[in-house]
């Protein structure tokens, strides 16, 4: 598969998710303020800002924290590159790119939301949000649904799968982190409603309120849930469960050269840690935080970057010199960003 | 429900004295069962599902660079076998005669010198691209793919408009238009013995695949990029070639070999479908600052390690000036009579054409002789006294620069739109450009389809999508008779 393309897939598979817990974390904090008023200390809109890298910005041009700003940013606003507008409009551009190798439903499914959401927001105002937002988590669902039945087990398929399994489990570990940064409360309130009641927050912004329930029964406590999202091998959205995605997405793309390789050993580590136990001995000694904001977060974010080098920055290449020497070569993939002018006046298509 | 006034003396449907030809009485029928409000509904959902495909072109004087669809227009254009069989053979003709001479002035250049066309003409053209001299691509074969442009005049003759040899674009849009009628009107499609289209991507990766004398060569297709008006044809030729969509970046040659760089390392590519000009698609040889094509792509081609389709330097075959030459051209490679007549045409070059032209600016269309898409003509009928001085100006500044032809009368096809707030059946101008494809063996296969395309403005001879244009399924009948009565 082309670097380029293969790249356009991982970055579609990413928007995709994002879009969906975007749209997650919004519809589970207007639960949380209609609670409100019982919890009048809680501002539940500030932890969305920061969970979605959107606080600057908010600042900038919005002001006042409150629903109807932050829904704005969060939905509309596609000059925020954390809005569901800016996610679905660029996946379906960059789906445009890929529709060949993407399945022709796959392809319909995305262009049919964006020229829907396009129409609901055509007036840049939203009426009934929360009915949209339980649209984007049928679109996102469905997409999932549809790339799973209808493409063929190939590249395409698995670097869409690194993308969103990925940023899962990203999001996952934000969640959490945001949890522990902002909402930690006094110890006298550790077991309070309010105390409760964000904990039953946080599992349902991951789906896993009821996933807790079955596993635990009994009430929510902080350790059961830092349990079940971080190391449960069978949770959808769990840490561990991500990165074994990733990892059964590596080993089916398979390695051609030493940094794929690398990839490949650096995910198997992780997973090790994740699934023997290493990783909750790791928490209790480095502290939940710590270990959230260094540990699993510096990871993830290596993991991608190693991804990004390995697969679609550059191309290595064996050579034969003139002594018979093997060399090996490494070939930038160009990253220019063209406008649409040096494009599109190039070919004189006649029509 | 049929609304006539605008029609040209050769209607499509309608003979003279106003009667429905005989081809046609099975669609008039079912157009006229279904009235005013069941085709409004069929050409919503035509529309609808254009837009959720996707088939759609940017408009480059837009600014925003929007989105349309290439507006579908659902009353079908019927061709029967035998005036097909004619068309067919004269499109043969003519691809087989714009090969053996595009080799010809890429080599020996005999025409020249047996002084059939004025070697300046060929040789001053800044379309004439030197680095193609002395190549030899595989069975000395330039045009791969063409989409020439036919008119029917006022006596319902076909006629050649203009040759497109270098990236004739549409054909996905005849593949989808079918698509589109055997889902809005399946009955009336079924009524009619209609030739298919849909194979046309694998005529066309079969005529690629032969340039290469491996089993199963790699062939990709070079697009500028997503920008591109005609990128959803780009990607839509691809897919159903199973072929790599390839940019510029997304190539490297090494040792004159072209490779794409994939996941996996670099893979060799043996064929390429240029979708984008000449001068584009190699830094080294053409334009410099160009980044959508490839450094060294030249010398790859040159080496013999790559085919490139349709060959470089075609333009100069389908330069609008060179047009006037080609029934002489037919004559001399062929030694046969051209099949398809040409629109006569004057030429800015020839001073007694010149003054001609000048003089006779209001009955005449003047083209510049190196734009496409309908950008930068003239209709003499049509244009205000300003545009008409001012074209005057510049014919005298640069004669070579321009063409002229006399307005011909397009022939009319029933279009269902609003005017002036009725809908209905409008006559409106049409043409049509059928797709050939030409292997190694420099056989010529003709899509027995084609795209017609029409100008939806009331009055309008451009047909040009970039200029307000839409397009026909155009449905080709098997010989033995268009419909079977139930």
């Amino acid at each position: 598969m082309l670097s380029r393309t293969a790249q356009t897939l991982y970055q579609l598979g990413f928007l995709i998710e994002r879009t969906e817990n975007i749209a997650r974390i919004l519809g589970v904090n207007s639960r949380m303020s209609v609670e409100q008023q019982v919890f009048s200390d809680l501002d539940v809109w500030s932890p969305v800002l920061e969970i979605t890298h959107n606080r600057e910005h908010f600042e900038t041009n919005f002001g006042e924290v409150n629903e109807g700003n932050v829904v704005r940013l969060l939905l509309i606003d596609s000059h925020n590159p954390y809005s569901v507008r800016a996610c679905v409009l660029q996946a379906r551009e960059i789906a445009r790119s890929v529709r060949e190798l993407i399945s022709e439903e796959l392809w319909l499914h995305i262009n049919l939301f964006y020229h829907d959401m396009e129409k609901e927001f055509a007036s840049n105002q939203l009426h009934d949000w929360m009915a949209f937002i339980e649209k984007v988590h049928i679109f996102a669902n469905a997409f999932h649904g549809l790339a799973h039945n209808t493409m063929v087990r190939g590249d395409a398929w698995q670097f869409m799968r690194l993308g969103y399994a990925l940023e899962r489990g990203r999001m996952t570990q934000r969640i959490l982190q945001i949890k522990y940064h902002l909402l930690l409360p006094a110890t006298a309130d550790i077991g309070s409603p309010l105390d409760l009641h964000q904990w039953q927050a946080l599992l349902r912004s991951v789906s896993g309120y009821e996933a807790y329930r079955r596993l635990y029964q009994a009430r929510i406590e902080p350790s059961r849930v830092i349990k079940l999202l971080m190391l449960n091998p069978s949770f959808p959205r769990s840490l561990h469960y991500c990165i074994h995605e990733v990892f059964q997405a590596l080993r089916a793309i398979g390695m051609s050269n030493e940094e794929q390789f690398t990839v490949y050993r650096f995910t198997e580590v992780f997973l090790d840690d994740l699934r023997g136990g290493a990783a909750s001995e790791e928490i209790i000694a480095m502290g939940i935080q710590k270990y959230l904001s260094e540990e699993v977060s510096e990871r993830c974010g290596k993991l991608d970057t190693m991804i990004r080098a390995g697969f679609f920055d550059s191309v290595t290449v064996n050579l034969t010199d003139d002594q018979a020497h093997l060399l090996r070569v490494q070939i930038p993939q160009q990253q220019q960003m063209r406008t649409h002018f040096s494009s599109r006046g190039a070919s004189h298509e006649t029509f | 429900m049929f609304n006539q006034t605008d029609a040209a003396p050769y209607d499509e449907v309608f003979d003279a004295k106003g009667d429905i030809r005989p081809l046609y009485e099975t669609v008039c029928a079912h157009m006229s069962s279904n009235q005013v409000a069941g085709i409004e509904h069929m050409q919503q959902s035509a529309d609808l599902s254009l837009l959720n495909q996707g088939v759609t072109f940017t408009v480059y004087s837009d600014a925003r660079g929007t989105e349309k669809i290439f507006p579908y227009d659902l009353m079908p254009r019927l061709i029967d076998a035998q005036e097909w069989q004619r068309i067919e053979a004269g499109i043969i003709q003519r691809v087989t005669a714009m090969n053996l001479f595009l080799e010809d002035i890429y080599h020996g250049q005999k025409i020249l010198r047996d002084r059939r066309i004025p070697a300046a003409q060929i040789l001053g053209s800044n379309l004439y691209c030197r680095e193609m001299s002395g190549l030899n691509p595989v069975g000395g074969i330039h045009v791969q793919i063409s989409g020439i442009d036919l008119i029917r005049n006022q006596t319902g003759e076909y006629m050649v408009l203009e040759d497109n040899l270098r990236c004739p674009s549409g054909v996905s849009y005849v593949v989808e238009n079918r698509m589109v009628s055997s889902r809005i009107m399946p009955e009336l499609l079924n009524r009619h013995r209609v030739r298919p289209v849909s194979q046309y991507p694998q005529m066309l990766f079969e005529a690629l695949a032969s340039f290469s004398p491996l089993d199963k060569p790699c062939v990709a297709l070079l697009t500028p990029g997503i920008y591109n008006s005609a990128y959803f044809e780009h990607a839509f030729l691809a897919s159903q070639m199973g072929a790599e969509l390839v940019e510029g970046r997304d190539m490297m040659v090494h040792d004159d070999i072209l490779y794409m760089k994939s996941t996996r390392g670099l893979k060799r590519i043996d064929v390429l479908y240029l979708r984008l000009d000449t001068e584009f698609i190699d830094p080294l040889v053409f334009r410099p600052d160009s980044m959508l094509g490839v450094p060294g792509l030249m010398h790859a081609y040159r080496s013999g390690n790559v085919t490139l389709a349709n060959a470089p330097g075609n333009g100069v075959a389908d330069d609008k000036a060179l047009y006037a030459y080609t029934p002489d051209i037919i004559r001399y490679y062929l030694g046969e009579d051209p099949i398809l007549p040409i629109v006569p045409t004057y030429l800015g070059a020839k001073p007694d054409d010149l003054a001609y032209m000048i003089d006779h600016i209001e009955k005449l269309v003047i083209k510049p002789t190196d734009a496409s898409g309908g950008y930068g003509l003239l209709v003499g009928s049509h244009a205000t006294k300003e545009e008409i001085s001012e074209f005057r100006r510049r014919l005298k500044a640069e004669p070579t620069h321009y063409i002229a032809q006399p307005i011909q009368q397009l022939s009319t096809h029933p279009s269902f739109l609003d005017q002036d707030g009725q809908k209905g059946f409008y006559a409106r101008h049409i043409d049509l450009r059928p797709f050939a494809v030409c292997g190694a063996d420099g056989a010529v296969k003709v899509l027995s389809g084609g795209l017609t395309r029409v100008a939806l403005r009331q009055g309008s001879l451009v047909v040009n999508s970039s200029q307000g244009g839409g397009s026909k399924d155009t449905w080709v009948l098997y010989p033995d008779g268009g419909q079977q009565h139930a």
